[in-house]
């Protein structure tokens, strides 16, 4: 790996003016991650993981308070899915921590991070295609003996269209709606942290908007939320705090407005 | 200008292919029409000529035709209950695998083994008896294998086949594709090509190379209502069609059936969702494998013979019932299997039974013409 990084030095809390960094205890930027407080259900330190020898992220540090609703925004290839799929157990561990509810899950398989209280959401194909809606939905209950009919109605309450469709295949729907039947799916469990992964990849422009709406409602249901997005300014006005990603690092941490806000940010990352 | 012309040259193009489909449609059709007519000419017993070419018409009894059709059905139903197995581990385990054709032939001697034995007990030696008949001792009459005689013996090689089938391809599992799980399809269809021949010769080992009378046929046909029933063919049928059934509502409506045709359909979200996908693997051979061995039982029980190569002469037609039905539909498989079991039992009417073999493989390869992903393309085991 080169030296040239894009990361920028003034990573480091250079860029904003001094003494405004944490109101209402959200951090902001890097040296103040270590305030976030207590009650941050998700804690990744000094993390490093990657693909078999590949090594991709390093000392990544990022915090999900309770009922939080975070993003990762960065430029393509910067590992932003890699720390979702890591905080999941689908990469290679290398070092570092991550603490989910105070207990260490960086070796756990996925299986086991769903009896925690974690679900995950892919950006490509997050659904079973020939299954039913229903039946994907069921899938998402598995590690359960009995489907939870409650959640189910959630879910449907939710999303009433895929009550509509339950006998539908879900591969014959729109992408609009598979993206509901795979969130369907991840909330059958009511997870207390989310993962969601480009929930708006290859949606039309219209049905982009729908889709942050349903994932602010979520939120707003109290459960945390970890999003990685493409579009990221949509994403960081949405957001509680966000995290941008650079090579495999974290560059910055703060507010979404403040990162929305803040100079270096939008020229390196948001397109200016 | 030249360019855009140049780009619109598709058309011309897309024409030739238009015009070779439909040369093809004309000849297949035309075939169609002419073995449909001779097939009424000879079922009416007349014969006449089209001036150029054979004859058509001749003499058929309805009888004989109907007979052929049940045996197709039958041999249909072999090949469809072994292609879902084969449907499946090729869906849910990522691979083509060429020893499930011995898988069957397994099944055949544990199972008949046991049921000789049992049918046999007192009558021969209880090694001759388990080994299949391997060495001197009573001929298939004398131990009187059949259901009629014996039906509790017939059962018990049922129960055995699919439970050693079973067995032995969980342990194959174990020590050869499950260390090599994650290498891809092609590496582990090679290995089975390996497992193949060495679970053959295992076979052959064991039991010995000759082929070899099982079933006795004493009162196993019937008079039922006017018509000659063969019961052993009667049991394959039965049997066949409840373990179809079966697996129908087991892959629909039970968790773990839910849960093999989600892996069936996407492997890593399965694996995402918490689906405990070993498990699944190991059902899915548990299932497959007990298929299979039922199903190299019932072929001995309506052929009344078998040897060590069973399986491996079976494979390709169950490969073929699999490919034509649409590989990972279970469905598929099982629809497949009828038409190449028809075929190949009913096109005997035409050629002779050197060449059956391969108007089933050319009635596969017209199908794949028109619809290359197979009958029951894109629903994958569902």
């Amino acid at each position: 790996m080169s030296d040239e990084r894009v990361r920028p030095q003034t990573a480091t809390g250079d860029a904003q003016p001094a003494g405004e960094s944490s109101d209402e205890g959200v951090s902001a930027h890097r040296d103040a991650i270590a305030a976030t407080p207590e009650s941050s259900i998700l804690q990744v330190r000094d993390l490093d993981a990657g693909y078999g020898d590949l090594q991709i992220l390093e000392d990544v540090d990022l915090d999900v308070g309770d009922g939080e609703y975070v993003t990762i925004v960065g430029p393509n290839g910067a590992g932003k899915s890699t720390v979702m799929k890591s905080v999941f157990g689908l990469t290679t561990y290398m070092s570092g921590a991550i603490r989910f509810k105070g207990e260490e899950i960086q070796q756990e398989p996925p299986e086991r991070i769903i009896h925690k209280g974690i679900n995950y959401v892919p950006q490509n194909d997050n659904i079973f295609p020939n299954l039913s809606v229903e039946e994907n939905l069921e899938m998402g209950a598995y590690i359960l003996d009995e489907v939870p009919q409650d959640r189910l109605r959630e879910v449907y309450e939710r999303f009433p269209i895929l009550e509509e469709r339950k006998d539908q295949r879900a591969g014959s729907m729109s992408g609009g709606q598979r993206q509901m039947v795979a969130m369907g799916r991840a909330l059958m469990l009511d997870p207390d942290l989310l993962l969601l992964d480009e929930p708006s990849a290859g949606l039309a422009p219209d049905l982009v908007t729908d889709m942050f709406d349903r994932i602010d409602r979520i939120n707003d249901d109290g459960t945390a939320v970890l999003m990685v997005e493409q579009n990221a300014k949509e994403a960081l006005r949405r957001c509680d705090r966000g995290y941008v990603l650079a090579q495999g690092q974290n560059s910055y941490a703060d507010t979404g407005d403040r990162l929305l806000a803040d100079d270096d940010v939008r020229q390196q990352f948001l397109g200016g | 200008m030249a360019l855009p012309q140049f780009f619109s040259s598709g058309t011309p193009l897309n024409a030739a292919k238009k015009g070779r489909e439909r040369v093809i449609e004309i000849i297949v059709v035309a075939t169609v029409v002419l073995i449909g007519i001779d097939l009424i000419a000879k079922l009416a017993g007349r014969q006449f000529s089209l001036g150029v070419g054979p004859t058509l018409g001749g003499d058929l009894a309805l009888a004989s035709l109907a007979g052929n059709v049940w045996t197709g059905i039958l041999v249909g139903l072999i090949f469809g209950l072994a292609g879902i197995g084969l449907s499946m581990t090729y869906s849910i385990l990522n691979f083509a695998n060429f020893s499930h054709g011995d898988l069957l032939t397994t099944g055949a001697f544990t199972g008949w083994g046991v049921a000789l034995l049992i049918a046999g007990w007192g009558v021969g030696d209880a090694g001759y008896l388990l080994f299949a008949r391997s060495g001197s001792g009573p001929g298939p009459s004398t131990i009187g294998a059949s259901i009629v005689a014996s039906p509790v013996a017939i059962v018990a090689g049922v129960i055995v086949a699919a439970v050693m089938t079973v067995v032995v391809a969980l342990l194959i599992d174990r020590l050869v594709y499950r260390p090599m799980r994650d290498r891809g399809g092609i590496p582990l269809l090679i290995a089975s090509i390996g497992v193949a021949l060495a679970l053959r010769s295992l076979i052959q080992f064991m039991y010995g190379s000759r082929t070899r009378g099982i079933t006795a046929t004493q009162d196993v046909r019937r008079e039922v209502l006017g018509f000659s029933i063969n019961l052993h063919q009667v049991t394959l049928f039965v049997v066949a069609l409840v373990l179809m059934v079966t697996m129908h509502l087991l892959l629909q409506e039970t968790k773990l059936g839910k849960a093999m045709r989600a892996m069936a359909d996407n492997k890593d979200l399965a694996l995402v969702t918490g689906i405990p996908t070993e498990r699944v693997v190991r059902a899915t051979w548990i299932l497959g494998a007990g298929l299979a061995g039922i199903a190299g039982f019932l072929f001995v029980l309506e052929r009344g013979a078998m040897d060590y190569n069973l399986g491996w002469f079976l494979l390709l037609f169950i490969f073929a019932a699999v490919i034509l039905g649409g590989i990972g539909s279970i469905y598929g498989a099982i629809a497949g299997g009828l038409v190449i079991g028809l075929v190949h039992e009913v096109s005997l009417i035409w050629v002779s039974s050197d060449f059956n073999a391969v108007a089933a493989f050319v009635i596969m390869i017209l199908v794949l013409l028109y619809r290359p992903e197979g009958i029951f393309s894109g629903v994958t085991t569902a």
